[in-house]
């Protein structure tokens, strides 16, 4: 259990609504149960279910999927206009404010006044969380540090470029040690420099012990950094799960001399999903090592090799499959 | 002297969490205050963010110290009671003193309101322990501090002056001017209400400060003036209605009524209305503009 639960405990105390035990046991994320949000005659989230659990949860859809009216409603922002949403376990209709003091928020856009330098308003941010002013103060010095941004904390945000920009408002949505945070698409408008550094932080953010509910329309960046994804299409989920279980895997093209048969049928036994044309096997694991997987096929079928080479099945042609699939059930 | 290593070391400080207490919502709550406070101020901002609100807080302690040197000379060269009358006091400072806060709130109020909205910074707060209330709330507060403030403190060091450089002594004087003490806090929460609802109405809809302001000081002058008109040159029935358009005038009005002096030769009074029609108007502008602030940000949030 992280050390800053305990006071976590006394913040809910204080709003008289959950005891610490009772938050500490727990483990699910999110919960939401036929979530339903419209923009007039637009559905943006049509009846969303989802059980997530802690960790690094990517939210992935296009532009207008739903991602910020989900992550908006989740922290109260927002009223649906059906269904029920729990973060941390507790209900956001009732509880919105003890959600509010265990969570950051990134919005998507700008939210950083261009008159305070950085240290003024990310301690600001910590004071908004009910930080008293001397820790909020203490607070801003250290994750400014952290986002790598402690040479220029007493610089006016104004002056700031945009990853510089972008790394406040990360700075501000965990300054008050939060036990997740919402980061609505983090990475945009970043150089692949920037870009690279804000996945890192992120990253980081799930070795703290904070949780992360990483928005995205790049999947390539949800790729390398969750461990759990929520596929978002047209305000329906299509998908939520493990990373792993997604189908993302690793591929593997094998040109064998001989039968390929034998071959394929000793891995698809052991778990494998395995295609071949001629003498071309196209081998593809879940969990498994797929390199270990094919040499002893190759070994317990006597079969030489010719050609081999690696491919990745990315997130992106997962996101695509199941949209396609839920089309199909349309 | 003491060795110094070859080379320096990074050491990764790492995270650590936050262990010590939280306020929740009211300390969010206050900290909006505070940043109210200093955002109008212009501290921990950009020098030339000063100058417009301390240029104008020192023109009040200014004409506080000169017109309490007035009264101390006029002491000193023993003038007679007639003449000391004559010399300005605490009705006379807030005929000035109202010009220079119509300034004040013109600056104040746009800049507590429109930078947050404008520059998305209201999503942060939203994400907060906060209501929507309890930030306007906190809003009103600092902006009533500022305002009160800028009325109070220079009419408390001119009553004490007064009272120190009085022939009759310190304490006979504060006994003979009891009433001070609730007029001027009235007369600065009439003056607190009248103009900052404007303000408040117009910094809820216009985006940006300087516009903003300008509006509110261009609403004070014209709809005095178009007041005037209704009231001197049109002659249809209901026209004296336009009176109460005269939104910088009433807070001027209540002031008299308050202090005791003539209350006739304001838009109000000429067009036969009573000193409290004014108070009533007053009242029920505020109220209009804090059901739009809340409708508006209701929405945006």
């Amino acid at each position: 259990m992280r050390h800053g639960a305990s006071n976590r405990g006394s913040s809910l105390r204080h709003h008289g609504t959950a005891s610490r035990a009772s938050f500490s046991r727990v483990t699910s994320l999110i919960s939401t149960r036929n979530l339903t949000h419209s923009y007039g005659d637009i559905k943006a989230l049509d009846g969303v279910t989802l059980e997530v659990p802690r960790g690094k949860i990517g939210l992935v859809g296009a532009n207008g999927a739903g991602k910020t009216t989900l992550i908006r409603n989740l922290l109260g922002m927002l009223r649906p206009a059906a269904g029920h949403m729990e973060v941390l376990g507790m209900p956001v209709s009732r509880e919105s404010l003890d959600i509010r003091s265990l969570v950051g928020y990134m919005p998507e856009g700008n939210c950083l006044p261009l008159d305070q330098t950085a240290a003024d308003f990310v301690g600001y941010a910590a004071e908004l969380a009910g930080l008293p002013t001397d820790a909020a103060r203490r607070r801003s010095s250290e994750i400014l540090f952290l986002v790598g941004l402690h040479e220029e904390r007493f610089r006016y945000l104004g002056d700031f470029s945009t990853g510089m920009f972008q790394r406040v408002k990360l700075a501000q949505a965990i300054v008050h040690d939060p036990e997740v945070a919402f980061l609505d698409e983090p990475a945009s408008g970043l150089d692949p420099e920037g870009r690279e550094h804000m996945l890192d932080l992120i990253r980081r953010l799930g070795d703290f012990g904070i949780s992360v509910v990483f928005s995205s329309h790049i999947l390539s960046d949800i790729e390398e950094t969750c461990d759990w994804v929520v596929m978002l299409d047209g305000g329906r989920v299509i998908r939520s799960g493990p990373i792993g279980d997604l189908g993302i895997a690793e591929s593997l093209t094998v040109e064998v001399l001989g039968d390929p048969e034998p071959a394929a049928r000793w891995m698809t036994e052991r778990g494998a999903t395995v295609t071949f044309a001629g003498a071309t096997l196209d081998v593809r694991t879940a969990g498994e090592d797929v390199f270990t997987l094919v040499r002893d096929a190759l070994v317990a079928t006597n079969l030489g090799v010719r050609r081999l080479s690696q491919r990745a099945v990315t997130l992106e042609e997962a996101f695509i499959r199941e949209a396609q699939e839920e089309e199909g059930h349309d | 002297m003491t060795d110094r290593p070859a080379e320096a070391v990074i050491v990764d400080r790492g995270y650590r969490h936050f262990e010590g207490i939280r306020k929740g919502r009211r300390g969010a709550i206050g900290a909006v205050v505070r940043d109210g406070l200093r955002r109008v101020l212009g501290l921990r901002r950009k020098g030339r963010r000063k100058i417009l609100p301390w240029s104008l807080i020192t023109m009040a302690l200014i004409s506080v110290a000169v017109l309490s040197a007035l009264h101390y000379a006029a002491n000193r060269v023993g003038v007679t009671d007639l003449v000391a009358d004559e010399l300005p006091h605490h009705r006379e400072y807030f005929e000035f003193i109202s010009r220079v806060a119509l300034l004040f709130i013109a600056l104040a109020t746009p800049e507590l309101l429109v930078p947050d909205r404008e520059q998305g910074v209201l999503a942060v707060y939203l994400s907060r322990p906060l209501r929507t209330i309890d930030y306007l709330a906190a809003k009103a507060t600092a902006l009533g501090i500022l305002i009160l403030g800028f009325f109070l403190i220079p009419q408390t060091i001119f009553h004490l002056l007064l009272g120190l450089f009085s022939p009759d002594g310190f304490t006979t004087y504060m006994l003979d001017h009891i009433d001070v003490l609730w007029q001027v806090p009235a007369t600065s929460l009439i003056y607190f209400v009248g103009y900052a609802s404007i303000a408040l109405i117009i910094a809820t809809l216009i985006p940006r400060v300087g516009f903003a302001a300008g509006i509110f000081l261009g609403v004070m002058i014209m709809f005095n003036a178009l007041s005037g008109f209704f009231v001197e040159f049109a002659d249809f029935a209901g026209s004296e209605y336009g009176a109460l358009l005269a939104f910088e005038s009433h807070p001027h009005l209540i002031r008299d009524w308050i202090f005791g002096a003539s209350t006739s030769g304001y838009p109000m009074t000429r067009a036969g209305f009573e000193p409290w029609v004014a108070l009533v108007t007053i009242v029920a502008i505020a109220a209009v503009a804090v059901g739009m602030a809340w409708n508006r940000y209701r929405r945006l949030s």
